[in-house]
């Protein structure tokens, strides 16, 4: 399994740039950038509730068959930013522009959601306390289980607070929990919401320290069994190699051994409220500790943890891991090095300021990253595919079967290092993917529909433009004049429409973004 | 110290969450495909088994109570130790079908019989993963990723390893096949393995009246795609097609075997059809799980003697099946652990340690129990491995690496099992 190797330079951007002022002109660019945007919007709730009247605002009525093309560069930024391309996701952000719309998908929480959060009001446990959930579903019950990965699908598809939805999707992997590590059903659900969802978008440290005292990580990771005198490694080193430092960080396996020591007497508790974390003094090691070369003097109690924590995220190596895996997730493989460093030095300068960081990214020249799409992995294909064609889930658990079957069932990646993100993980897997959408549009995805004649009729297309029509649906337009071609071919043999979107679907195009 | 869970109810939980129930319970109606063409075997391969084993992996998922499905009831201190859910020795009622004076198999497993006294079967007892969890995932993780008692720095199986160091037996877009919905760990990372439910419906999707002409779409776009979308998306439609050719539904097994209708009679019946056909599949695995017995075991006409039935009436169909082709064959099951020695209050068993291994094939060492187990030595109290169960005094990798080299002939043992060199035990002949 590949894992992103922060030590692995990409060929640089700066190496093919035919001076060095332009790079020094970008560098600056991207430093503008990254400071300039809170200071324009400094009142995020005035901008946020301008940016919702705007958003209210419909584009000229006419037909669609005379609609502009769509904007490459708002296209761009709206396929980094969201599970997939929709008509009216573009629509919305085309009246804002390309910076305001980031902005806006920045303040989340002023966004309005509430249709996504009507079809999530019927999951009784998202709001639950693991305790809660104890008491109301018993230890052989999956409902909880079903219900947290029902809301995936719910929000990836339906909820217009998509950047958000995408962090969330980045932070699950990065602090990557197995649901099925008993009693982690009981325990994911908070996790989800206290943790990662609610630091998704806020700065990386307060996401570090709420993770370290989640009780589903002190159980996945075992530190609920790390104690004096035996202590237990496990989430000391992941915590260094895959929440922080990255595997080649500069630690060794002495400060795997001190970093546990710390953590010693972190665990949660059992009554009264399951899964709440403690500070079990009795358990604690209160030795001298020294880790990263840092004296942690004896009688530190539970700071030696805090520590630790405050050590780890100030670190430039933790800088670097986070900007380049953020910038590998959302501009591609081998993300331009100087915008590496750049994301880099804004975790640096912001404290770890998640926001700060997306704005540096997702104002990348676009270029940068048009030219090496990346492979959607099975969550994004089948959102972006549900998203375009407007479908209605009337039982997302029927998406959530596919997505097993494809691979990416939420949460159920067995190993701390979360669902890979390479074309070659998922690539080898295309046949259950081309079995999705044939299904979605044969109706054979039980309370899941998309109506292909439908979604044909509104763009009323010319005879022999049906293909154009399919992929300005689809995409925006971002199929390829080859696929839109044999598309075409296909469509003019006589097939029957059910089957165009399907085949559109499953062609290479639609499986990147 | 609040301790959270018990390992008992963690069992529990193990049964109710693995993936596969999760899919099961999500699971949509599923709908008949088209009529395939009729049964008709193929041989496109030059290079044949005659040089090369295929070999089945049967994973045996939940921790097999080896002293029941093998009983040594030559070690008296197995009645001491289960009064009440011990196979009783031979000639006593319900007692065990006897193997060669020490162990026996209870009357569920006796379907195995023939192929035992034929040679084609063999035991290996007291034997498993030397790892010491007793949690089914950490165990399933050693034992598949092939690193017991190693950091756990190793996310590759070690049947891909091994299908990474010996050539394909051909131009085959399948080399290895996991009847499953995910590849096993023991396939993670394996060059041209697909997880495959059901090989009868690996079917190209939607309507058959267009079917050709979008496989013809999606050839030509996934040949501009590039690496390694494009030789995916040729390794997807050439299995579909390899696999339609196959007339799963219609197939006759040979030698009049009826495999059960299960799940996992299913699996074999189609691991058979798809060897017969002789594709180029070098690597089939199925799993087979509900062993994790704690409550009322039920070896004699109970719960696990269903499950025992299940497992020995299906291998045994699959070796009278497979009968012309036996020589060219190596099936291997095994199983994360073994259970406790003790029986609980319960009349169940807990996770153990030491388990059995089975191995059938034409040039498996059949008609033997292969164990370092002589009189009553390794159930008595001080031999208990950690005070309560069967010790592992044959490493599981001893004999994979034995099969692996003599029967599939990998001559890079050292990159299938790192850091680790087997000692072969005589399995094969």
């Amino acid at each position: 399994m590949k894992r992103i190797d922060p030590t692995q330079t990409p060929i640089q951007s700066e190496d093919i740039q035919p001076s060095a002022m332009l790079n020094m002109s970008r560098r600056r660019m991207l430093k503008l950038v990254a400071g300039g945007a809170a200071t324009l919007w400094g009142q995020e709730q005035l901008f946020a509730q301008t940016m919702n009247r705007l958003a209210q605002r419909k584009l000229p009525a006419g037909s669609s068959s005379v609609r502009a093309p769509a904007d490459p560069t708002l296209l761009a930024v709206l396929n980094r930013a969201t599970f997939g391309f929709s008509q009216s996701a573009y629509d919305e952000a085309a009246v804002m522009g390309a910076d305001n719309y980031l902005e806006w998908q920045l303040a989340p929480e002023l966004i309005d959601d509430s249709a996504a959060d009507a079809r999530l009001a019927v999951y009784d446990t998202l709001t639950m306390t693991s305790q809660e959930i104890l008491n109301t579903y018993n230890m052989m019950n999956n409902v909880p289980i079903f219900q947290l990965m029902e809301s995936v699908v719910v929000r990836a598809v339906y909820s217009r607070r998509q950047l958000k939805e995408r962090m969330v999707e980045f932070w699950t992997d990065h602090f990557n929990i197995d649901i099925l590590d008993n009693p982690v059903p009981f325990l994911k659900t908070a996790d989800d919401r206290d943790v990662i969802r609610q630091h998704a978008l806020g700065t990386f440290p307060d996401l570090l320290n709420a993770s370290a005292r989640s009780a589903a990580m002190l159980w996945y990771l075992d530190n609920y069994a790390n104690v004096a005198g035996n202590a237990q490694e496990n989430y000391a080193r992941e915590l260094m190699e895959l929440h922080t430092l990255g595997v080649t960080g500069p630690y060794t396996q002495q400060d795997v051994q001190e970093v546990a020591r710390c953590f010693t007497g972190w665990t949660f508790q059992n009554t009264p409220n399951y899964g709440q974390f403690i500070y079990w003094g009795p358990n604690h090691d209160n030795g001298v500790k020294t880790v990263l070369g840092q004296v942690i003097p004896p009688g530190g109690g539970e700071s030696d943890g805090q520590t630790v924590l405050d050590m780890l995220a100030a670190h430039p190596s933790t800088a670097k891991f986070i900007a380049n895996k953020m910038c590998v997730y959302f501009l591609g493989y081998d993300p331009p090095e100087d915008i590496v460093e750049s994301v880099k030095q804004t975790y640096l300068d912001t404290n770890g300021d998640i926001k700060s960081m997306l704005r540096v990214i997702l104002r990348a020249p676009v270029a940068e990253y048009l030219a090496t799409p990346k492979f959607k992995r099975p969550l994004h294909y089948s959102a972006s595919l549900l998203r375009s064609t407007e479908a209605e889930i009337a039982n997302p658990l029927q998406v959530v079967f596919y997505l097993m079957v494809m691979g990416h069932g939420p949460f159920l990646w067995p190993r701390p290092d979360g669902y890979p993100d390479t074309i070659e993980d998922w690539g080898s897997s295309l046949l259950p993917r081309w079995q999705f959408a044939s299904a979605l549009f044969d109706g054979a995805i039980p309370d899941v529909t998309a109506d292909a004649a439908a979604l044909i009729a509104a763009q009323n297309p010319t005879p022999g433009q049906e293909a154009v029509a399919i992929n300005e649906i689809l995409t925006g337009g971002t199929l390829s004049l080859a696929e839109e071609t044999e598309l075409q071919q296909f469509i003019d043999s006589g097939s029957p429409t059910t089957d165009w979107f399907g085949l559109a679907a499953s062609v290479p195009g639609f499986q990147h973004y | 110290m609040p301790k959270i869970m018990s390992d008992d109810l963690c069992c529990n939980e193990f049964k109710k969450w693995s993936k596969r129930q999760l899919l099961e319970e999500a699971r949509p109606k599923a709908r008949k495909d088209a009529k395939k063409p009729a049964w008709l075997p193929r041989v496109v391969l030059a290079d044949s088994f005659a040089t090369r084993d295929a070999l089945v992996v049967v994973f045996l998922r939940g921790g097999m109570d080896s002293l029941t499905t093998v009983v040594p009831y030559g070690d008296a201190n197995l009645y001491t130790l289960r009064p009440n859910i011990a196979v009783q020795p031979p000639g006593s009622p319900d007692g065990a079908v006897d193997l060669d004076g020490f162990f026996g198999l209870p009357p569920a497993m006796a379907p195995l019989l023939p192929a035992y006294q034929a040679n084609q079967l063999a035991f290996v007892h007291a034997a498993g993963s030397p790892d010491p969890t007793r949690s089914h995932f950490d165990a399933f993780k050693f034992m598949e990723y092939g690193n017991p008692l190693q950091p756990a720095t190793l996310f590759s199986g070690w049947l891909a390893r091994h299908l990474q160091t010996v050539p394909p037996l051909g131009a085959t877009p399948l080399r290895a096949m996991a009847i499953d919905d995910l590849l096993p760990k023991m396939l993670a990372d394996a060059p041209d393995a697909l997880p495959i439910t059901d090989p009868s419906t690996f079917d190209f999707p939607g309507n058959p009246g267009t079917a050709a002409l979008r496989q013809a779409v999606l050839e030509n776009t996934y040949a501009l795609a590039g690496a390694p979308l494009a030789g995916s998306a040729q390794s997807t439609v050439d299995t579909i097609n390899l696999l339609g050719t196959i007339d799963f539904d219609n197939y006759i097994p040979a030698g009049g075997a009826v495999y059960p209708n299960s799940t996992f009679g299913r699996a074999m019946k189609s691991v058979a059809a798809i060897i017969k056909a002789q594709t180029g599949l070098e690597v089939a695995t199925v799993d087979l799980g509900g062993w994790d017995t704690h409550n009322n075991q039920g070896v004699i006409g109970g719960y696990m003697a269903n499950l025992m039935n299940d497992l020995s009436s299906t291998l045994a169909a699959f070796h009278t099946d497979m009968q012309a082709n036996m020589n060219e064959l190596t099936l291997l099951a095994m199983t994360e652990f073994g259970r406790r020695a003790d029986e609980n209050v319960s009349l169940g068993t807990d996770h153990g340690h030491g388990s059995c291994m089975f191995a059938m094939g034409g040039n498996i060492a059949g008609g033997q129990v292969l164990a370092n187990w002589t009189n009553n030595e390794l159930l008595h109290p001080d031999l208990l491995y950690q005070n309560d169960s069967l010790d592992v005094t044959i490493d599981y990798r001893d004999i994979v690496s034995e099969v692996l080299q003599n029967r599939v002939n990998n001559t890079d043992l050292g990159t299938v099992f790192p850091n680790y060199t087997p000692a072969f035990q005589g399995i094969t002949v």
